[in-house]
């Protein structure tokens, strides 16, 4: 039995490696493959066989990413936070919009309100994030408000032993927003959770928030059990709560709305069109529901072709929703050592 | 020995439980499951500053509610425990013996009967005449304790800054969560205000966040946990104590006893105990007759009744092991040929105990002195006239054994030499007044001018028909 992403998994791995259609990176590993990536695969399962590429993404020029089909697209670079060193690159033309629609009605089943204006409390410039919320203020016809904000220079302050100088930027960022919240009329707030905790440290600014922002939305970096649950139920009971996991890689999985018998407040679901997550052990084997694995992350577009890429993060499998086909994710970690770099977790 | 059934700690603010979905479990040093402990995560730091503050009005509670917390604390079952349950948990969890946590319970506990003749004894006078005086007063109304798990006395902290009229913030040790939260109870049930206090389990950084926003606050732990706040003004930074020893008498057999009693008290695991000694004399000699003497105490399970020495779980007797292969490297073993035990004996129940450990460097501004471990743990050194003051200092205790008047009075000018003892005194159990690091009276509490007989003018009452101004 196949389902449709199988299908998709076919189609789109047979446009990777069409010479005509897929992207010189690619096109470039099909010779050291020792299957054939258009007749041999044929299921999700097979995504499997592929290596890990990730670390390429470091280093490769940006052009060869991009499929020759779809060369007259205009594309546009990301890169990811630079936590584990160098930052990875990825090229987007449309797929992430896609994404995004689907995600924003995701938020908006959770009570995201449709439409009104944004603040973002967070990475711009290279960073996708700053671009995703842009675009899905727009979508709902709400203007956009942000602060320039480099997630890098507080991990740098942070790494070097240098917290009070990045309480101090955290501090240049919140006068900012406070700025903003003090003149225009901010329906939703886009920002981390230590963001979120230096803003509720804050009496007059945690009030202004509390007073007119009806959702507050947090990702970046993880959220224990009991933050989540101290901000939907003790910080921010007026407004819908909705947490967003994911990175430039991976793209978006936002909150699903709760079920009976959730383990867990907070469950994270990914893209079903084009993105699957895995939880797996130490010997890449898929955890039980209720376990705590690695995140394995499978990206299937016709733009990025990303299959087994082993993320720094832990989740616990959690059961797909009713109706829905593809798992839940809950209480994200981060692994503490990875490779050579040390992870420096800051404000993004 | 028998073990309670894990039990649950979790945060609590202003009288409230929180029962926090942020778990961690505490392995007991047998191994076995201990408590489940809720963490409070950063926000709930904040939550629990705010309910705080909005209370804090700089009040002092009544010695009275002291008087009867530590006869609860000492007596009563408390919230389900009983002072037998308190005991085997800060021993299964800190790995510190049954005798030195009732030790431990009757020096806070007496503490506490007599806190205002504490801050009496470090306070000068105040009265300057009629109409004028001054009054001592807390500098701020939040107070934030980051305890460590080494010994539960380090409380009285943030008891005498309750004590003095603060409302407190307690971040316990990591395996002593027992001993804050049992006073808490005690407190409550004594009659303190719940809104005077909360208690936040919960990793170091929420402890500095703490530190930062309260008014003034405590910290408690090794160079890397108190670094950060050593040059802070309004955080009192207690790291490792490096309590050192000058011998420069011939060390005859009182001496002996004298330096062994210094390093062993409680098993070694106050920062008062010693960790260096510096000697004029022949080094070799001198530590092997200390590590004869250390190599008498007994190997017992933390629970027997003549037990003084800590114990471990596996993991951090591992971690120690690996400690003291480094310091090997550098230094001379003067315990290996003495005692008869391994360095690390594992007890039948599964617990590991450090055995007493004397080294000697050939020097005396070697790195490893002052390494202070929780165990009676001494580097020997030589020393002589040209090596300076220097490597005395950095010490929260000196004992002089000298006939030099001079050195006496050159260390106690030196800033970095906290108390001086001399002669064949031991530095505990000294009168109420006697600084342990500067006056924490005097940290706590600021002189306030109060001039004037004490009225503060005509009440509108007194004046209706004058005018409207009172002063």
């Amino acid at each position: 039995m196949t389902s449709d992403f199988d299908s998709h998994v076919r189609a789109t791995v047979a446009w990777h490696f069409d010479p005509d259609t897929g992207s010189p990176f690619w096109l470039g590993k099909r010779a050291a493959l020792d299957f054939d990536p258009v007749r041999e695969v044929r299921t999700a399962a097979d995504l499997a066989r592929f290596p890990d590429v990730s670390e390429e993404l470091r280093t490769v020029p940006v052009a060869d990413l991009i499929p020759r089909g779809l060369r007259d697209k205009p594309f546009r670079v990301y890169e990811s936070g630079g936590t584990t060193g160098a930052p990875k690159r990825i090229v987007d033309a449309e797929a992430r919009g896609r994404m995004l629609l689907w995600a924003r009605e995701r938020l908006t089943e959770l009570g995201v309100p449709a439409a009104g204006d944004w603040l973002h409390l967070g990475p711009s410039g290279p960073h996708v994030v700053g671009s995703d919320v842009a675009r899905h203020a727009a979508m709902g016809g709400g203007l956009f408000h942000t602060v320039d904000f480099d997630p890098r220079w507080v991990k740098r302050l942070v790494g070097n032993g240098r917290g009070d100088l990045a309480d101090e930027y955290i501090g240049h960022l919140l006068d900012q927003a406070e700025t903003v919240l003090r003149s225009q009329d901010i329906s939703v707030l886009n920002t981390t959770p230590p963001v979120l905790e230096a803003i509720c440290a804050r009496p007059d600014l945690y009030e202004l928030v509390r007073g007119q922002v009806k959702a507050v939305i947090w990702g970046g970096m993880s959220a224990g059990q009991e933050t989540v649950r101290l901000l939907e139920e003790e910080f921010f009971p007026q407004a819908t709560v909705a947490g967003v996991y994911g990175n430039s890689l991976m793209g978006v999985a936002p909150q699903r709305p709760a079920h009976p018998g959730d383990s867990h407040r907070c469950v994270f679901q990914a893209h079903p069109a084009t993105t699957r997550v895995q939880l797996v052990d130490d010997d890449g084997r898929e955890v039980a529901y209720g376990e705590r694995g690695r995140v394995l992350l499978h990206l299937v577009t016709d733009e990025m072709f990303l299959p087994n890429v082993l993320e720094r993060d832990t989740a616990i499998r959690v059961p797909p929703a009713p109706g829905a086909t593809t798992d839940g994710i809950a209480d994200i970690r981060t692994v503490r050592s990875m490779g050579q770099a040390r992870i420096v977790e800051g404000v993004y | 020995m028998a073990s309670p059934a894990p039990v649950a700690v979790d945060p609590m603010i202003a009288g409230r439980t929180v029962h926090s979905a942020d778990r961690v479990p505490l392995t007991g040093v047998l191994g076995e499951p201990l408590a489940d402990i809720g963490q409070a995560p950063r926000l709930l730091a904040v939550s629990a500053l705010r309910e705080l503050r909005k209370h804090a009005d700089g009040t002092p509670p009544g010695a009275e509610v002291f008087r009867r917390a530590a006869d609860l604390f000492a007596d009563a079952e408390l919230d389900g425990e009983s002072p037998e349950d308190y005991v085997r948990r800060v021993t299964l969890g800190a790995g510190l013996t049954t005798t030195t946590v009732r030790l431990a319970t009757a020096e806070l506990t007496a503490e506490m009967r007599d806190f205002a003749a504490v801050a009496d004894a470090e306070l000068p006078g105040t009265d300057f005449g009629p109409g004028n005086r001054t009054r001592w007063v807390p500098r701020g109304r939040l107070f934030a304790a980051v305890l460590a798990s080494n010994h539960p006395t380090p409380s009285s902290s943030w008891l005498q800054a309750l004590f003095h009229g603060y409302s407190v913030l307690v971040r316990p040790g990591g395996r002593d969560p027992f001993t804050p939260r049992r006073l808490i109870a005690a407190l409550l049930h004594a009659g303190l205000d719940p809104h005077r206090v909360a208690f936040l389990p919960s990793p170091h950084t929420v402890g500095e966040f703490l530190l930062k926003e309260a008014d003034r606050g405590i910290v408690y732990g090794g160079d890397r946990a108190v670094a950060a706040w050593q040059d802070h003004e309004t955080v009192a930074a207690r790291g490792p104590g490096r309590a050192k020893a000058l011998v420069d008498v011939v060390p005859d057999d009182t001496v002996l006893d004298h330096l062994a009693e210094y390093a062993a008290f409680d098993g070694g695991t106050r920062c008062t105990n010693l960790s260096a000694v510096l000697t004029t004399g022949p080094v070799d000699e001198l530590a092997d007759r200390l590590a004869h003497r250390l190599s008498a105490l007994p190997v017992l399970p933390a629970t027997d009744p003549k037990a003084s020495l800590l114990v471990l779980e596996r993991s951090r007797a591992d971690q120690l092991e690996q400690t003291l292969t480094v310091l090997r490297e550098t230094l001379t073993d003067h315990s290996a040929r003495l005692d008869l035990h391994d360095p690390f004996v594992r007890l039948d129940d599964g617990s590991f105990q450090p055995r007493p450990l004397v080294l000697s460097a050939d020097r005396a501004d070697h790195p490893a002195l002052g390494t202070e471990l929780p165990f009676p743990f001494v580097v020997v050194a030589p020393w002589q006239e040209r090596d300076g003051i220097a490597p005395l200092s950095r010490s929260l205790v000196l004992n002089l054994l000298t006939d030099r008047d001079d050195l006496v009075d050159r260390a106690v000018l030196e800033p970095g030499i906290r108390k001086i003892t001399t002669g064949t005194v031991l530095p505990w159990n000294v009168p109420h007044g006697i600084p342990h690091d500067g006056s924490y009276t005097q940290f706590l509490l600021e002189p306030k001018g109060i001039v004037g007989d004490g009225r503060l003018g005509r009440s509108v009452r007194d004046n209706r028909g004058d005018s409207d101004e009172t002063t």
